[in-house]
């Protein structure tokens, strides 16, 4: 495909699409004639003595094997198939049957099959205090608390499990931590982006849109029409046009000197990519320049998808326009109480009062945000799309109306040839993609890995998945059985017997299978920035439990903002404010939070479907010496010495207890308390022998990790 | 003796290879390349596919250069002041501008009909090679005949940051891998210690491009560029709290080592053990650093030579810190100073100030920083790379279509000059040509692309097939484009 695909054509000679495959090529041959592989140019050229012309040129030949079979292949009639990925599943597809009853619901013996098939033997399960700080990081990215461990561990119920995993699925702060899955993909920041990266100070609005529709349950459906299209809903919400806040998470650029147009068509393109890569798991913005390299997706048709996107208002103007004046529903239920109170004052006569002056002011304080929102352009004044040559939005070609690209299923006539109807395009019926994307981005979010690799591709160049079977089976799952619902999607993940494995892993396991492709043991990754975050601020007591609101401004170094000479300054937040979860802290692409961008947050300038988990020396520095983290292991020192017991070990192990819901063993026990007891002999203050005890905790990389 | 070179540079590059390879099918995964050493960074195994993409890097042939210094202006100086003497656009002076130059071209700032405008400085020729050098750098005029000019250097883009992006990333938005960024996921770096793909910046804030000129785009957080700050901690989160010791920070490490061993012995897992590494390396790097950004140490001699002051923030500091990094093995160095603008808008913003203070914040370290390098034998296999984005119009700035109160000039990609030293390059020479102008070029045009695609090639690596997947494609430093300017190299 790299020679003879969608960009380059040698000799003429493409295999992308039938038909052109089937033409003669520049030599006047025709490379395949059905049913006739002697006849074939192909099958003459793979067979060549001389190394020149054989094919594939410059590599070594193909096997035997591989020649046979492009022999059959031609001489059954060279049919083009379909990619996996672009066929319906087969709605009765069920687990399998497997010997011995292994496993707790229907995932269990799709895994165990497929584990069988490669020798491997699954690992024992997961101690308790193990699982429950894995179930914890999972659903809300916090481990448990106190009273959660404490009543788990010392239960014994059949369905204690159950009840913790239910008890998360129901936190608020369940929206906290797969809102960032999803602002990831939404490239959501709290600035512009560009040179002069002006602040964006109300689109938070939008992040708290993402963190409750997450806390309520939203079905992917809805979720999915609202933020592509809520604006062109019949009686359309409030909260519906905030939603559509999330195509405004493109980048305006102000830098003097641009051309406000080439920046619009940007922002169009690149809502047009993000929506098929979080939804179709296709990278279509290879098609901007030319036909898809691998794809059977032609040049004109990302054009026709993009006429979709290309009528709407915003202009990358410098205000930001279109925005809306919304309340949020705290501020919406305040007024509504305030207005009550209010006209209750005017029919008693008192409407001169002290109280309802004061009554009346905190009624006009509640003012509304002007979050930039998408908003069609009216008919009379609607956009031409037109196919720009080679991507250049200078030389333009035929014009095109909005069109579904041919190798994705057609879209019913019922619905309007407009956003909306895309939106209800990508959940409808007739779309197997969404489902099976969509549910791979939640099993990658729990393993650490998709069953397909590559969450953010599934075209032909993708990695095959592992259990294409189990993929089908959860897809169809999630739209009938779960009907959309994420949470019982999670739950029913969460409730097989392959995600409550130890994740200790055996030589052999390791020998067979480094990566844990097939999942004989727990998975095993280093936890997100966010959570490393949250994590030392919730065991040290520190972390503010407040949900929503405003981004806020933790302490980070001098200087660091000190980026370009558009005046926005790091104004520290104060109190409660400094100790809030990661996903509030202000997002400036320019400048993200140090600490966060070594723990490998994207900087949100374009959708990332996948974080790449590294291991350095400079996140060693950040949990050893960033302020945040001395602060936390000294809060958590405090609460070894006053609320651990009386002898320092007890306080130890106490301490580490908090951490990992276990206790140390004994020579970890004995290496701590050696560490304590050279500090007080060097003059350190118990606090400080402590504090240090406490900062080894907070660097463990058992605590590092999600085991 | 050449061959014996050679045999050594082969087995060197096999080393790595086999390093790559065992760490490819190893579950460390990727790594182990921007600090160099086999303990050091890791990926973790999830990511192991990307991996096999690395054994397509390394070097492809043999380097001429080990490391790079870029000495990027920010801000874009005008060519036409300093090295492109053009005594024809004196004669235009003040003439307007005529309408062939304007039809169909798209500026940052000119409207209507501009006025032309002369050089503004004296000119005068020096060494061997008979180069022109402005009355603005009294210091560089004494090395030319080291340097190779490019005088017909072209961008595509006419804004700062975009084409600052163009220039670093190899496209003009945000989100690409920094230059440095693709060369030490491609190579790694010599020293263990010290991060591979260091930024230093002075002059009036960091470029208008902002971080993303170095940050790693989708290429993983660890080759990101390191920025050395000239206040507070050289790097983020270096020092140790206070109350915590160099003693007790050996010990803490040493339990959390040992307890990582402990979990290791349960766990099997190869991540903790790279963990482990990871700690050993933080805290050596917690000496090294420092060390290797302490310029007070040197001689007065070099403080003279280079016109450094400890503890300022200054573009002379940043080329002696340059030096020692290059000495310790930091593959790629990337300075900025930025505060060239001069469009005449403003009574700084202008050819007879603050481009004129630039000048003089960088005439004498900039040629220190050469002739220091040649004189401790570190030239022949350090490239030295100086320029800024883009160059400056033949023609007097005229927003709104009114000339500027002050002498000043608009940005221009058509052709500009930069010039390179060492890691290979010929000396005293001139490659590229402009017109009477000094508008268009007239030979040898260098696109950014090449200029990329030149500058790996030095570094032995083959621009095309430094790649990496993402989004559905393999992407490069130079895009789809980019041809090695063999005729510059000796």
């Amino acid at each position: 495909m790299n020679c003879h695909g969608g960009v380059r054509a040698n000799g003429d000679l493409s295999f992308l699409f039938e038909q052109t495959a089937l033409l003669p090529a520049k030599s006047g041959k025709k490379a395949i004639i059905p049913f006739k592989p002697n006849l074939s140019e192909l099958i003459h050229r793979i067979k060549h003595e001389d190394p020149e012309l054989r094919m594939p040129l410059d590599a070594d030949p193909l096997s035997l094997d591989e020649i046979n079979l492009l022999e059959k292949w031609i001489n059954q009639g060279a049919k083009w198939g379909t990619h996996w990925a672009y066929i319906s599943p087969d709605e009765n597809i069920s687990p399998p049957k497997i010997e011995g009853d292994w496993g707790y619901n229907g995932i269990d013996p799709f895994i165990f099959k497929k584990m069988k098939s490669e020798n491997l033997t699954p690992s024992k399960l997961a101690s308790n205090s193990n699982l429950i700080r894995r179930a914890s990081l999972d659903i809300i990215g916090l481990p448990p608390n106190d009273v959660m461990v404490q009543q788990f561990l010392s239960s014994s119920e059949k369905n204690s499990y159950e009840i913790i995993v239910d008890e998360l699925l129901d936190s608020e702060h369940f929206g906290e931590k797969w809102a960032s899955m999803w602002l990831d993909l939404a490239r959501y920041a709290d600035s512009r982006g560009y040179q002069k990266d002006i602040l964006r100070p109300e689109i938070w609005r939008y992040r708290d849109w993402v963190i409750k529709a997450f806390n309520d349950d939203m079905p992917f459906d809805q979720f999915t029409i609202e933020q592509l299209a809520g604006d062109l809903i019949v009686d359309r919400s409030d909260d519906q046009l905030l939603a559509t806040a999330f195509n405004r998470n493109t980048m305006t650029n102000d830098e003097g000197g641009t051309k406000n147009e080439e920046f619009r068509l940007a922002a169009v393109m690149d809502r047009l990519s993000t929506t098929m890569e979080i939804w179709q798991g296709n990278t279509m913005a290879c098609v901007q320049c030319h036909s898809h390299p691998y794809d059977p997706i032609k040049h004109e048709e990302f054009y026709g998808m993009m006429a979709f996107f290309n009528n709407t208002m915003d202009n990358d103007n410098d205000n930001d326009y279109p925005k809306a004046s919304l309340l949020s529903p705290n501020e919406r239920l305040m007024k509504s109480i305030l207005e009550s109170r209010l006209s209750n004052f005017k029919s008693n006569g008192d409407s001169i009062s002290e109280d309802y002056q004061i009554a009346l002011n905190e009624f006009i304080s509640i003012q509304p945000n002007s979050v930039p929102i998408i908003l069609e352009l009216p008919i009379d004044s609607s956009r031409k799309t037109v196919v720009f040559e080679k991507g250049n939005w200078l030389v333009h070609g035929e014009e095109v109306s909005p069109s579904i690209p041919s190798f994705l299923p057609e879209m019913a006539q019922n619905f309007p040839k407009n956003r909306l109807g895309l939106a209800q395009w990508l959940v409808s019926e007739e779309n197997p993609l969404t489902a099976r994307v969509v549910v791979n981005r939640i099993w990658e979010q729990i393993f650490g890995r998709g069953i397909v690799t590559t969450v953010e591709d599934f075209g032909t160049q993708s990695e095959s998945p592992t259990h294409p079977e189990l993929l089908d089976w959860l897809a169809l799952r999630f739209i009938n059985e779960h009907q959309w619902s994420i949470k019982s999607l999670i739950k029913e993940i969460m409730m097989s017997k392959t995600y409550q494995l130890s994740s200790n892993v055996s030589d052999e396991q390791l020998a067979l299978d480094p990566y844990n492709r097939y999942l004989s043991r727990g998975s095993r990754y280093r936890l997100s920035a966010e959570q490393i975050r949250d994590q030392a601020l919730a065991i040290s007591g520190l972390l503010s439990n407040k949900v929503y609101g405003k981004s806020v401004m933790p302490p980070q170094p001098d200087g660091v903002w000190n980026v370009i000479r558009h005046v926005a300054k790091w104004e520290k937040s104060e109190g409660d404010d400094s100790h809030r979860r990661g996903i509030y802290t202000f997002w400036r692409r320019v400048s993200p939070y140090p600490s966060m961008i070594s723990f490998d947050v994207p900087s949100r300038e374009f959708c990332v479907s996948k974080r790449i988990r590294t291991n350095t020396p400079l996140q060693a520095l950040i949990t050893l010496n960033d302020p945040v983290f001395v602060e936390a292991s000294e809060a958590l020192a405090h609460l070894m010495i006053n609320k651990g017991g009386e002898s320092p070990e007890d306080q130890i192990s106490f301490g580490f207890q908090k951490a990992l819901m276990r206790l140390p063993g004994q020579s970890s026990l004995n290496h701590l308390s050696e560490l304590y007891h050279q500090q007080l002999e060097q003059n350190s203050s118990r606090m400080n022998a402590m504090k240090e005890v406490a900062s080894v905790i907070l660097n463990l990389d058992e605590l590092i990790m999600r085991t | 003796m050449a061959e014996k070179l050679i045999k050594e540079l082969h087995s060197k590059h096999e080393n790595h290879l086999s390093r790559r390879q065992f760490l490819g099918s190893s579950t460390l995964g990727l790594g182990a390349m921007a600090l160099g050493n086999l303990s050091g960074c890791s990926i973790s195994s999830e990511d192991e596919l990307r991996s096999n993409f690395l054994n397509k890097t390394g070097l492809h042939h043999v380097p001429k250069a080990k490391n790079i210094i870029f000495l990027h202006m920010a801000g874009a100086p005008s060519q036409l002041e300093l090295f492109d003497y053009k005594p024809l656009l004196q004669n235009l002076d003040g003439k307007e501008c005529p309408p062939s130059l304007l039809e169909g071209k798209q500026f940052a700032f000119l409207e209507g009909v501009p006025q032309m405008l002369g050089p503004q400085f004296s000119f005068n020729q020096y060494g061997e090679s008979r180069s022109w050098v402005s009355e603005l750098l009294p210091n560089f005029k004494d090395i030319v005949d080291d340097v190779a000019f490019l005088k017909a250097v072209k961008t595509d883009e006419f804004n700062h940051a975009p084409a600052q992006l163009f220039m670093h990333t190899g496209s003009p938005r945000i989100g690409r891998p920094g230059f440095g960024s693709w060369v030490t996921y491609g190579l790694g770096s010599e020293n263990t210690n010290l991060p591979g793909y260091v930024v230093l910046v002075s002059g009036q804030s960091i470029p208008s491009g902002g971080k993303s000129l170095w940050g790693s785009g989708f290429l993983p957080s660890l080759y990101q560029g390191v920025e050395l700050r000239s206040k507070g901690d050289p790097v983020l989160y270096i020092s140790n709290p206070e109350n915590t010791s160099r003693t007790t920070r050996r010990q803490v490490i040493n339990t959390i080592n040992k307890l990582n061993e402990i979990e290791h012995n349960s766990s099997n897992s190869p991540e903790t053990l790279s963990r482990i590494a990871q700690y050993e390396l933080a805290f050596k790097m917690q000496m090294t650093v420092p060390e290797a950004t302490n310029i007070k140490d040197e001689p007065d001699y070099i403080h003279e030579m280079y016109g450094t002051e400890p503890g300022e923030v200054s573009f002379a500091n940043n080329c002696l810190l340059a030096r020692r990094l290059a000495e310790r093995g930091v593959k790629f160095i990337q300075l900025f100073h930025r505060g060239w603008d001069s469009h005449g808008s403003n009574d700084f913003e202008n050819l007879h100030g603050g481009f004129l203070k630039r000048c003089e914040e960088v005439d004498k370290a900039m040629t220190a920083l050469v002739k220091d390098l040649k004189q401790r034998g570190m030239l022949d296999d350090t490239l030295v790379v100086w320029g800024g984005e883009f160059g400056r119009t033949p023609m007097q700035e005229n927003r709104g279509g009114i000339s500027n109160p002050f002498k000043g000039r608009d940005h221009h990609g058509e052709a500009f000059t930069m010039w390179m030293t060492g890691g290979g390059v010929k000396n005293g020479i001139t490659y590229g040509e402009t017109d009477e102008i000094g508008y268009y070029p007239t030979k040898e045009s260098m696109h950014i692309h090449d200029l990329q695609a030149t500058i790996l090639n030095q570094l032995g690596i083959n621009h095309e097939r430094l790649t990496y997947p993402f989004q559905g494609r393999d992407f490069r430093l130079t895009d789809v484009a980019g041809d090695v300017i063999k005729d510059i190299l000796a």
